[in-house]
């Protein structure tokens, strides 16, 4: 059993919410694109994903929220073996926020509006037809709208809004499910350092008061150190480490010990590729 | 290869004036019919000024037709496309509607309109059922396209939450493509003012009627009126389309372009 940072000493079922047991996946059967993959996410943890363009980043969020199936292997999320086409999975489908990498919002809708799409499984077939929302949900639509930081701009085009502002949409949305995993694709990686980190914030505050699972894909592994408990590089569909701070030195967790200068010249190379 | 394109353009051409001996079409007929059109203005100038009542009248009927027929067809259509669309349906629902939606297309208006007189008898409903069908047609294969256009980003992470095949429609089908269906509505409401203003023809409503019995009885001047009064029409319809275009349309067009 690893012992990983955030998780309370608690019983095994609340332990690992994300388990792949070597998974490989492929798009178009010939080449895998993930190979092998072992990992397993502690239940309240910030887990981040780095790693060079098209090394299959993205996928493993899909492989996560069973928008695509392994060729091999095993994942297994909240214990369900996760599939959009299953109906058994769909209830727990509602409880992950997935943003993908461009955001995938109305652009035609307001804020509100987009932000409220993270209510419908609650919401009576009859009632979202009109768009109808309890008061409940409006209220509590809005709150998060204000924890976010777009008060006052509910009733905005989304098209109008900035692309800090409608990664903070994106973000909303998810909350709105009242999720259990947000999934968050490189949603700050065009940012400037400011606003990033403001983001950044935003989903570490979340997870303070909730029991949320954050697992992000990031560009930057400054970035995603300072943030995430652990660290994923994958590197051509492999995960190569597994990595964490502890103290002032960067620990691999899944074969032994680096400094932190070495594992950051040895990222840093491969993104120079 | 320039002898094949030579050899091609001199055997169409060819084609084109053995054609037109075969169909009787001679450009000198249309050189010497050419004044008929100052014995026809002239004939206008003739005509008893009340005509251009009738005439304003039974175009007000063709449009109250066209406008009937437009919103029952895009409301048939609407549903019908939803069910259409690939992206939202498995074959064995697409594949029959598209089949449906085919073979609704392969009549004109005009046949339609003949069929319908036989079914309901002489008169603008007959009429007004053939642009149904028209517009059911034609419009629904174009918003089945424009659906199956859509961003495919939303419809993922919407999707993904788990919503019902209804509130995917609601939420992110719709709004994705409404500045697209209301274009196409306004532009086959457009169309269906001219179609039905022919229907007459066949005796199923509107001011064709009237256009084809004065050609009947040789008053050209007072089927010319009824064609300027279409003319006139036609040209009030498509500025007042062209308007709501740029203030609806484009500006949300503008909007979609704006990629996150
Ligand atoms: N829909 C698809 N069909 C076929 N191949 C795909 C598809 N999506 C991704 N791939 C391929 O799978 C590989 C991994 O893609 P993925 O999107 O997971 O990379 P990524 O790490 O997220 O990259 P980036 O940082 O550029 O977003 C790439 O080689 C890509 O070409
Ligand atoms: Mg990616």
């Amino acid at each position: 059993m690893q012992e990983q940072k955030g998780s309370s000493s608690s019983s095994i079922s609340t332990l690992s919410i994300v388990q792949m047991n070597n998974v490989s996946a492929s798009y178009d059967s010939k080449d895998y694109v993930l190979k092998n993959i072992k990992m397993s996410i502690t239940r309240g943890t910030n887990y981040a994903i780095v790693g060079q363009s098209g090394s299959g980043k993205s996928t493993l969020l899909k492989l996560i929220n069973g928008m695509m199936n392994p060729s091999q292997g095993k994942i297994m999320v909240d214990y369900k073996i996760p599939n959009t086409s299953d109906k058994k999975f769909k209830p727990f489908m509602h409880k992950i926020g997935y943003i993908p990498q461009n955001l995938g919002l109305i652009k035609n809708s307001t804020v509100l509006e987009n932000v409220l799409i993270g209510a419908l499984p609650r919401v009576s077939g009859f009632n979202s037809f009109f768009k109808k929302f309890s008061d409940l949900e409006i209220d509590n639509a809005k709150k998060i709208l204000k924890q976010v930081g777009l008060q006052g701009k509910a009733e905005r085009q989304v098209y109008m809004l900035s692309g800090g502002e409608k990664r903070r949409v994106a973000i909303a949305r998810a909350l709105v499910q009242k999720p259990e995993i947000i999934l968050a694709d490189e949603i700050v990686s065009e940012l400037d350092h400011v606003t990033a980190r403001e983001i950044m914030d935003i989903l570490a505050e979340a997870q303070a008061t909730t029991k949320l699972t954050a697992i992000m894909v990031h560009h930057d592994l400054q970035l995603a150190l300072e943030y995430a408990d652990r660290v994923a590089v994958i590197k051509e569909g492999e995960k190569i480490l597994e990595i964490g701070v502890e103290g002032d030195k960067i620990v691999d967790f899944q074969s032994g010990n680096y400094t932190q200068r070495e594992i950051l010249e040895m990222f840093s190379n491969e993104s120079e590729e | 290869m320039n002898q094949k394109n030579n050899l091609i353009i001199g055997l169409i051409i060819a084609g084109v004036v053995v054609m037109s001996v075969n169909v009787d079409a001679d450009p000198r007929d249309f050189a010497e019919g050419l004044p008929n059109i100052g014995i026809m203005l002239q004939e206008i100038t003739e005509v008893d000024s009340s005509l251009f009542v009738t005439a304003f009248w039974s175009m007000l009927e063709t449009i109250e037709m066209a406008f009937i027929g437009t919103v029952v067809g895009v409301a048939i259509s609407l549903p019908l496309s939803l069910l259409a669309a690939r992206n939202l349906n498995n074959k064995f629902v697409y594949v029959p509607i598209r089949a449906l939606l085919a073979a609704i297309r392969t009549f004109p208006s005009i046949l339609w309109a003949i069929l319908f007189v036989i079914i309901v008898g002489l008169g603008p409903f007959a009429g007004v059922l053939a642009i149904i069908m028209y517009t059911v047609g034609f419009i629904a294969k174009l918003q089945y396209e424009a659906i199956e256009a859509i961003d495919a980003d939303p419809m993922d992470a919407v999707g993904a939450i788990g919503v019902s095949k209804l509130q995917l429609i609601r939420f992110v089908v719709l709004p994705e493509s409404a500045s697209h269906l209301l274009s196409q509505i306004l532009y086959i409401f457009d169309y269906n003012i001219r179609q039905t203003s022919i229907l007459g023809l066949v005796g199923a409503g509107g001011i064709g009627f009237y256009i084809i019995n004065y050609i009947k009885f040789f008053e050209y001047g007072k089927a010319a009126v009824f064609m300027l009064v279409v003319l006139a029409t036609v040209l009030i319809i498509e500025w007042v389309s062209v308007r709501v275009r740029d203030k609806y349309i484009v500006k949300s067009q503008r909007g979609m372009q704006v990629k996150s």
